[in-house]
């Protein structure tokens, strides 16, 4: 019987799509031969709102670009806003916010761990992750009030300083997850059916990654070792001693290896930081929001995040409220472009892993 | 770092004798200010020969009082580390630029949304029509003289209840006899 080419609508709404964001797929047999993106499910136009709305009201917006990790954007928001302005940050606030960014990446490496695996159909790994993810959610509902969206990281430093024992809470939980991150490397890396379905499989290799733009753990999964964090360093992490882990293959293994080993980087670097925290003040205070005006200029600053660079590019024309503010996410590169360019030849049952593994999120891409 | 801008800003000069450069002294950022048409060709020089391979980001701004909409083409070379923002500017109506994507496929996904979002037209630029909208055929809905609230007021109606606009918590109060405590009161409309 000849195999005849057939087209398939996967997503919007599909357990296994990273979103709300559809791949429409030609398929011959179950081999994906052709493939589109369609997003526009879920634009609020963000970056619209912000031309009514002044420099403070504009940092509430800020985390809600992106569910699973909302505070690199709150960071890069109120650096570039610092940077135009010229406002510095007291050391303090500058260690607390890498101390956040990095419980954030925690947090988001454990929704990884669960939606990588979920995937391919192996439920327990994100029953135990999205659990453990809770204690880091409970550290940040303790810090600033919210579980998911923080408000935390603003122009000038942090909202509130560290409460009375956080660091020693900090410091308990990441002996806790320490250790699970070992239960974690039996569960999936040691699983048979995971290396079986992640190994040669979504491959990116060096040419399309700098073909595509692409960045992260995609990009230091094919063997480039590139990281915000080292090579355009911020806050105060270039004072920091951590690696930059890599991994041959560019297929989803590859990148598992890396971010596995990313997830123990993180507690590196947050036990880092509470050791050598200093004292002093967290907050450098902002005028009255309602009369804060940031002299005309502009500013791109970048943070690295787990799907990878973020970027944020902000105008000012002189006055109370922005005159641009410009997001590129991680998956605005990887959840298109790239994205269509790897499904082709690979096996229709392996959308959403490769998805996963690219760190696919569609709010990054509409904003 | 100033000795490899310096560098930079010759071999840009000598091959683009057009553009202007402004430098940050205490960043690693270099502006350059060219003409539209320069800009494939630059940027190919950019990536081949200066090594400045990783498109990081394309900005846009609007600048609705000068007629013009700018485009900033951010990249980024991880041998010199230093951020080089190309940037120019395209005149509002029937605006139209070159395109890009030849020389970093991302910047397709860019191209289809700014053509859809600022009404930019770029030359030769493959893939779908529709982006983020469907079947729109009113004004670009980014560009600064887009009023998103006078356009929702057009386009649609308030749910029944909603026409005059009552303050949330009153209507709660009015509904369960409850107080409005003192500290919300100043909240209140």
């Amino acid at each position: 019987m000849r195999d005849k080419a057939t087209t398939l609508y996967i997503g919007p709404q599909h357990p296994g799509i990273t979103g709300n964001m559809m791949v429409r797929v030609k398929v011959e047999g179950d081999t994906i031969v052709k493939a589109t993106t369609e997003v526009g499910y879920l634009h609020r136009a963000f970056e619209k709102l912000q031309e009514k709305r002044n420099w403070l009201q504009s940092f509430t917006l800020m985390c809600r670009f992106c569910v699973p990790e909302s505070d690199p954007m709150e960071e890069s928001y109120a650096r570039a806003v610092e940077a135009i302005e010229g406002r510095e940050v007291p050391e303090r606030a500058k260690y607390i916010r890498v101390m956040v960014l990095e419980l954030a990446r925690l947090a988001s490496f454990m929704l990884w761990y669960g939606g990588q695996n979920g995937s391919l159909g192996l439920y327990t790994m994100g029953q135990w992750s999205v659990g453990d993810r809770n204690y880091i959610l409970d550290l940040f509902e303790e810090l600033t009030g919210g579980r998911v969206y923080h408000m935390y990281i603003w122009p000038g430093g942090v909202r509130k300083d560290l409460p009375k024992g956080f660091e020693q809470k900090v410091l308990k939980t990441m002996d806790y997850l320490e250790k699970r991150l070992g239960d974690y490397d039996d569960l999936m890396f040691d699983n048979a059916i995971f290396k079986k379905r992640t190994q040669g499989v979504g491959i990116v290799d060096k040419e399309k990654a700098i073909e595509h733009g692409v960045v992260g753990a995609v990009l230091r999964g094919c063997g480039i070792k590139s990281d915000i964090r080292i090579d355009d360093p911020y806050e105060v992490y270039d004072k920091l001693d951590f690696e930059v882990p890599t991994a041959e293959g560019g297929d989803i293994w590859a990148r598992a290896l890396v971010r596995r080993q990313e997830a123990r980087q993180s507690i590196r670097i947050i036990r880092q930081v509470i050791a050598d925290m200093p004292g002093g003040s967290f907050y450098n205070k902002i005028p009255n929001p309602q009369k804060w005006k940031i002299p005309a200029g502009d500013a791109y600053v970048r943070t690295e995040s787990v799907r990878g660079e973020i970027g944020m590019y902000i105008a000012s024309d002189g006055g109370l409220y922005p005159r641009r503010v410009h997001l590129r996410g991680a998956a605005y590169v990887h959840g298109i472009t790239l994205l269509e360019d790897v499904l082709v030849g690979e096996n229709l049952a392996d959308i959403s892993a490769i998805m996963n593994s690219l760190g696919t999120c569609p709010p990054e891409i509409e904003r | 770092m100033q000795q490899l801008k310096a560098n930079l800003i010759e071999h840009i000069k000598t091959s683009f004798k057009d553009a202007r450069e402004k430098d940050y002294p205490n960043e690693n950022r270099l502006d350059f200010y060219v003409n539209k048409q320069c800009i494939p060709s630059i940027l190919t020089y950019a990536k081949d020969r200066l090594g400045y391979i990783h498109l990081s980001h394309i900005a846009i701004v609007d600048w609705l009082e000068d007629g013009e909409i700018e485009l900033i083409y951010i990249i980024w070379s991880p041998e010199e580390k230093i951020k080089m923002f190309v940037r120019t500017r395209v005149e509002r109506e029937n605006s139209v630029m070159p395109n890009i994507d030849m020389i970093w496929r991302q910047a397709n996904t860019y191209e289809r949304e700014f053509r859809e979002m600022y009404g930019i037209q770029f030359q030769g630029l493959e893939g779908e029509q529709d982006f983020l909208l469907e079947d729109w055929d009113g004004p670009p809905p980014m560009r600064r003289d887009f009023d998103t609230e006078a356009y929702a007021d057009d386009t649609f109606f308030h749910r029944p209840g909603r026409e005059d606009a009552q303050d949330v918590r009153e209507a709660i109060t009015k509904r369960s006899g409850e107080e409005i405590p003192d500290f919300a009161k100043k909240y209140s409309r």
